[in-house]
């Protein structure tokens, strides 16, 4: 590693008043019992998760709009079942959080020349901004609408691409390509 | 001297020189395809072209001499119009698959599209596909990339001296090819995949592993032999992926063996000791870097205690870099002032490679016999440390007082594979001995502590090759987990604080090492240009 690619940081300086605590605690402090009162006068509104969802309420009500929420990736497949796919890399250049890795290697098919072998995304470090779907070439790489997803380690939220194909298959009849 | 105007510039030229050349020299940007100044000029690909007042039509840049007072227009109307009808006419079928093409990002066709073509194409008939043909070992051909420059022809022709490849069929139908069963199986083969401006002859090795702009760069030295070929690691994310030639007009040039461009794989190697070992009771058994550290430490100032002076040897690799070979002689001396400095055998008895221009019978590239990177750095930093040294050769003959004596001492290996001698020295045999490597041999199996090295290209240093030229290196990746930097050791053992630093210790080395520049890497260039569409 050169000196050139080694970042140093420093840490925030904090101010005299900062450094009392007292001042910043009561500050959110503040912010808390406001919204206490506001949705106590019923200005803010609690939604019940998951029994209430968003996506059921009017945006102009603190909905949303289910049809422009980006969420967890898919693999898009082509006419034949095969991964559309041709493992340029450009999702990955073009990721800004660096959650996209690659591998590519020579294709079985005759009408394709490269295939990602392996294709990993870290669905914890993607901060679902669009970007690889706006790079992809050839429309592989997608994001559903689907923002509940769980897992219970790690590991398990590391989506491949046998992973990102299901989901295709899954959300495909409610968001055709 | 004759002077010339490009555009208005005014610029000093050498008699003879091409337009081109002379205009590349002063930073004037021109495009060219088949133009390389390591071979033979054809002007075919006809990109530059400029207007020279006093002729009326347009000249190749790459092909007129230089005339005193001579008035280029680089980019007049005219011109530009040209670059522009050559830019269509190249793109009419070369395959829009630059997302899947390995030549994507340092491609000239890539770039000159941006820079001098236009952003779509006028061409609606069905574009030529030419199958891809497997030419030789390590090169691989993608005939539709192909622009017909003949850079590579050249190659094989002027540099390696094979002729292996050719141009078949005329006008549309031209390609390149190979003649039936004389594949490009040279040891230079892999060189025109560096000089293929477009994506046509692409490498096996690299084929799809990454895409070039994600690499970076360390400037660096070649590791097999003595030639001290000038290289570029190519890296992401801690891995080398491919090596390329880095120009130094006085050692290679613009070219390097074949040897050298898949030297990188040693770095990655399955078999790398990673792994400290010492001996207990007669067997070796794992343990951690500090504990066997200390332990050679320990073991080497006993046999200092119990013998006398002399009794020390220290077997200086010439895999070594020079720092690293000043700092384990000062470690040894400072032990034993009378420590006998052995280098390390030099492999490689086999004669010179040599390569000849196929039409003039002109030298042009020379592989070394002499396999290892810098014998002779190591003999100088002995000659320099002064006191009893010995050759590898007297060492093993054992006739010598000096070598006689030896009752413990310090090895060095990190060849890039199996080194170790048959016969090997009476000295080597017995006594406490610590052993520094990269990869397992005989000898790590049956030493007292094994301490595993890093390779070269894991650290920095400076080699000299066999024309006596000191070159630094740059590091460019670290080591794998378990293994330290040799200097890095030795810094340690001598107790000095901070890490190896190789610019540091060469100023107290004193000269000629003192004077050793750090290799000059590439120009950052801009990470992203605006392009107006």
């Amino acid at each position: 590693m050169k000196d050139t690619e080694i970042i140093e940081l420093q840490e925030p300086r904090l101010s005299v008043a900062d450094q009392f605590y007292v001042p910043q605690m009561l500050v959110g402090m503040g912010t808390t019992l406001k919204h206490m009162f506001m949705t106590l006068t019923g200005k803010d509104r609690v939604i019940q998760y998951p029994e209430e969802k968003r996506e059921d309420i009017p945006v102009v009500e603190g909905g949303m709009n289910l049809r422009t929420y980006r969420g967890v990736h898919r693999l898009n497949k082509d006419e034949g079942g095969r991964v559309k796919c041709v493992a340029c890399f450009m999702c990955s250049t073009a990721c800004p959080a660096h959650c996209i890795h690659i591998e590519a290697g020579e294709s079985p098919w005759a009408d394709r020349e490269k295939y990602p072998i392996q294709f990993d995304i870290d669905e914890l470090r993607c901060i679902y901004c669009g970007m690889c779907e706006e790079a992809c070439p050839v429309d592989a790489i997608e994001l559903t609408h689907e923002y509940d997803i769980v897992g219970l380690t790690r590991q398990e939220m590391i989506f491949d691409k046998e992973k990102l194909l299901k989901m295709y298959d899954q959300t495909v009849e409610k968001e055709p390509m | 001297m004759p002077k010339i105007m490009v555009d208005g510039k005014s610029i000093d030229c050498k008699p003879g020189q091409m337009i081109l050349q002379a205009c590349l020299d002063h930073g004037i940007v021109m495009p060219y395809y088949c133009y390389h100044p390591g071979l033979s000029i054809v002007a075919s690909c006809r990109i530059c072209l400029v207007e020279v007042e006093g002729i009326p039509k347009l000249v190749p840049a790459c092909q007129t001499p230089v005339r005193e007072g001579m008035v280029v227009h680089a980019s007049s109307s005219k011109a530009i119009a040209n670059q522009k009808a050559v830019m269509e006419y190249l793109l009419i079928n070369h395959p829009l698959d630059c997302p899947v093409c390995d030549q994507a990002g340092e491609c000239y066709l890539q770039d000159y599209s941006y820079q001098y073509g236009r952003s779509e194409s006028r061409f609606e008939e069905e574009k030529h596909k030419k199958p891809k043909k497997d030419v030789g070992q390590h090169v691989l051909l993608y005939n539709d990339r192909c622009i017909m420059c003949s850079r590579c022809v050249r190659f094989t022709r002027e540099i390696s001296g094979g002729g292996e490849l050719y141009v078949q069929g005329r006008g549309a139908r031209e390609e390149i090819d190979i003649f039936p069963g004389r594949p490009l199986d040279n040891k230079l083969s892999g060189n025109v995949v560096d000089i293929c401006p477009v994506g046509a002859l692409l490498d096996k090795d690299f084929l799809f592993k990454q895409r070039v702009w994600l690499l970076k760069q360390a400037a660096s030295v070649s590791p097999v032999d003595s030639g001290g070929e000038n290289i570029y690691l190519d890296y992401n994310e801690g891995v080398i992926y491919r090596i390329k030639p880095r120009y130094n007009g006085e050692v290679n040039q613009w070219w390097i063996s074949d040897d050298t461009r898949y030297s990188y794989k040693i770095v990655r190697d399955p078999r790398r000791v990673v792994q400290p070992m010492r001996m207990q009771y007669g067997s070796q058994i794992e343990t951690t870097y500090d504990r066997a550290l200390e332990m050679a430490a320990g073991g080497l100032q006993q046999v200092v205690a119990t013998g006398k002076a002399g009794s020390l040897y220290a077997v200086l690799s010439p895999m070594m870099a020079c720092e690293e070979a000043w700092l384990l002689g000062q470690y040894m001396r400072r032990l034993d002032p009378k420590a006998l400095l052995v280098l390390g055998p030099v492999l490689g008895k086999g004669e010179d490679e040599v390569f000849c221009n196929s039409l003039t019978g002109k030298q042009t590239f020379v592989i070394k016999g002499e396999k290892v990177p810098n014998a002779k750095g190591v003999r100088r930093v002995m000659e320099k440390l002064g006191g009893p040294t010995a050759t590898f050769e007297e060492f093993v003959k054992g006739d010598r007082a000096e070598v006689k004596e030896v009752k413990g001492g310090w090895i060095v290996g990190g060849y890039l594979g199996d080194w170790v001698p048959k016969d090997l020295p009476a000295g080597m045999k017995k006594g406490f001995r610590v052993m520094q490597d990269i990869l397992p041999t005989v000898l790590a199996g049956a030493v007292e502590v094994v301490l595993p090295g890093a390779a070269w290209a894991e650290k920095e240093g400076c080699w000299e090759n066999h024309q006596g030229r000191l070159q630094a290196f740059e590091a460019a990746v670290v080591p794998p987990v378990g293994c330290r930097r040799e200097g890095d050791v030795y810094m340690n053992l001598l107790g000095r604080a901070g890490l190896y630093n190789g610019a540091g210790i060469r100023k107290e080395m004193g000269e000629p090492f003192e004077s050793v520049r750090a290799p000059v890497a590439r120009e950052e260039e801009a990470a992203f240009e605006f392009v107006e569409l």
